[in-house]
């Protein structure tokens, strides 16, 4: 509901603040991206949607969109599931607590994928840490390799991707009045109608955007999948750099990427509009 | 079992991090009653009602509510509502839901849910408003809002933590006589915590006087006023002229008291020797008036406050003497204007020196 008509964005002048980011988002991204759009699309004989039809036809092709897919999704779920809880100890946790837990979830994000992709590979082998302590549990009879599996790929990833989860969710978080659940106690509500009826639908901003950050991340992750589970699994990432690095058909590649932008754009944007509407009025 | 009162608070004691912040506060309140408990931010005041709320375990003590001990009850299994400073309205629901979440929560029939919302938006004058967001409303109506809401779900026993806090003061006044009048025709027993001394005089079947984690007294809003127990009391509930001194004679029920202004007269009974204070409500005082006097005060300032006219006179040391009196038809008296002031001896209030 607005009460007066907002100025037109050409007459508002607070609009040209936009204007160098704009400018910088046309230049190293827009045109870029367009030209590999282009590209994908113009055959030797000119204009052809042919590379998209033999990419679509090839089961191997679904296999990689299936990975893609499923691997970012397991990531998404896993960080938030850890997230999320961690997200509300952080918002609720006392002054000194908080910077010390806030220093240690964004220190770590100034040290490379790559540097911690490597590390993971270290946790992750057949004598690596995890392996030697679930057999030490008694858990596992005999050391396994995490290391090139999926299910290693998920943690390394989870690991690197989690403050993307936690931070958004915890500003959210940080922002609702703790009184809200005591007045929902004194209405007669028990704890788990209180986190449904009211926690839930007042974080699910939080959750949206921790969802939108993590899933497109991992969904387009390039360097955590090459270290951490090989050439043998590929996804529409991997698969793209190896089209343009390795085969040079920048035609496939281009293919690859235009694919994997709209599925990672259309869930993303599907899975907002979704929770929104679900969501009500919460935003 | 039954029990004489609705509510029995016994023995209640709170401290955080060894700092006693409520020491065994006893609280026993009627079927229908308001009772106010009025006291400084700190006194243990909001820390009670939470308690009672179960927002906040007790150390120790009992707390009985309609009969049924309801001390290790979880909040959303006892009944009592609360209305909550900043009003703590669900931000993303709408006034009707706001107001329905309660009987939601409960489960009751969606049909029986409608009209009650209904019912309880026209008792708070909220029906046009029904789906409006609540962060699109005043300060007055969001307030409106949360005791709708505390109210549908028919406590027994409703909490107000300083409700009116937020509110301009014209509005405030009109908040409380609406509440009380709707508390009064619903007929719901109520603890109001405030730290406002009009407002609990204004609202309440009776006041607790709360200080340093205790009940310093517990009476009917004229008592409180007229003879407050303790010098805390006094001080923080009302104005008053305060005199020290020492007691120089007993002469039958009343003690005699040499102080700046000379002897003075208080009822009561004090050992020759003993320090007090003795204080007299400022509109008790007369001024310049015909007969007995007890003394001559020098005006220090005089102050118009439109229906009534304070003047300060002049004092030493922690002593305070003011008057209030009706307009007085020649205009304010100038600063150092010598007057004749005189009060009942039965009006003195005489309390040992802190």
């Amino acid at each position: 509901m607005t009460t007066k008509a907002a100025p037109s964005a050409w007459r508002d002048p607070v609009a040209l603040l936009a204007a160098p980011a704009v400018i910088y988002l046309l230049v190293v991204y827009a045109f870029p991206l367009l030209w590999l759009f282009m590209k994908s699309l113009t055959g030797p004989a000119g204009p052809t949607i042919q590379p998209y039809i033999s990419f679509l036809s090839d089961p191997f092709n679904w296999r990689v969109v299936g990975n893609t897919l499923r691997v970012a999704a397991w990531v998404t779920v896993v960080c938030f599931l850890i997230g999320y809880p961690a997200a509300f100890a952080l918002a609720r946790a006392g002054a000194v607590l908080q910077i010390v837990m806030l220093v240690s979830i964004i220190l770590p994000l100034s040290v490379g994928a790559v540097v911690k992709a490597f590390a993971w590979q270290i946790v992750l082998r057949r004598d690596g840490i995890v392996s030697q302590t679930l057999v030490g549990l008694g858990l596992w009879d005999e050391p396994q390799r995490l290391l090139f599996t999926e299910t290693g790929l998920v943690l390394g990833a989870a690991n690197i991707f989690l403050p993307f989860m936690i931070l958004p969710i915890y500003s959210v978080v940080k922002l609702i009045d703790p009184r809200l659940s005591e007045a929902g106690a004194t209405l007669g509500a028990t704890p788990l109608y209180r986190f449904t009826h009211v926690t839930l639908p007042l974080t699910l901003p939080g959750i949206v955007s921790g969802v939108a950050f993590v899933f497109s991340m991992s969904v387009s992750m390039f360097v955590i999948p090459s270290l951490l589970i090989g050439d043998r699994f590929q996804t529409l990432s991997t698969l793209t750099g190896r089209s343009f690095l390795l085969m040079r058909n920048e035609q496939l590649g281009s293919t690859t990427a235009v694919i994997l932008l709209v599925l990672a754009v259309s869930i993303v944007v599907g899975s907002t509009w979704l929770a929104r509407r679900i969501g009500g009025r919460s935003t | 079992m039954t029990s004489d009162s609705f509510l029995d608070v016994a023995g209640a004691e709170k401290a955080f991090g060894g700092i006693t912040v409520l020491g065994g506060v006893d609280l026993k309140v009627a079927a229908g009653e308001f009772i106010s408990l009025l006291g400084p931010s700190g006194c243990g005041k909001t820390t009670l009602l939470r308690i009672v709320a179960g927002l906040l375990a007790a150390d120790r003590g009992a707390i009985r509510l309609d009969g049924e001990e309801i001390g290790a009850k979880p909040p959303h299994r006892r009944d009592v509502g609360v209305v909550f400073q900043n009003y703590a309205l669900f931000p993303h629901l709408s006034v009707s839901e706001n107001i329905a979440f309660g009987l939601k929560a409960r489960r009751h029939p969606a049909a029986e849910i409608a009209p009650t919302v209904q019912r309880f938006l026209e008792l708070v004058h909220l029906t046009d408003f029904a789906d409006r967001s609540v962060r699109a409303l005043s300060g007055g109506q969001q307030q409106r809002v949360a005791v709708a809401r505390a109210l549908a779900v028919q406590p027994k026993l409703l909490l107000l933590d300083e409700p009116f806090s937020a509110l301009d003061r014209k509005l405030r006044e009109n908040m409380q006589i609406e509440l009380r009048r709707l508390l009064r025709e619903l007929g719901i027993t109520a603890v109001f915590v405030t730290h406002d001394q009009d407002e609990a005089l204004t609202m309440s079947d009776r006041i607790a006087v709360m200080n340093k984690g205790a009940i310093e007294q517990l009476a009917v809003p004229s008592t409180i006023y007229r003879s407050p127990a303790t010098a805390f009391v006094l001080e923080f509930v009302g104005l008053s002229s305060r005199l020290s001194g020492t007691v120089v004679g007993q002469d039958y029920d009343q003690v005699v008291v040499d102080t700046a202004f000379g002897p003075l007269r208080a009822p009561g009974s004090f050992v020759p020797g003993a320090s007090v204070v003795l204080a007299v409500r400022p509109e008790r005082i007369k001024v310049n008036a015909p007969g007995d006097y007890a003394l001559v005060g020098r005006l220090r300032d005089a102050v118009f406050q439109g229906s009534k006219i304070q003047l300060h006179f002049e004092t030493q040391g922690s002593d305070q003497l003011m008057v209030e009196t009706a307009d007085l038809s020649d205009g304010l008296p100038p600063p150092g204007t010598e007057m004749r002031l005189g009060w009942a001896v039965a009006d003195t209030l005489i309390y040992p020196a802190p």
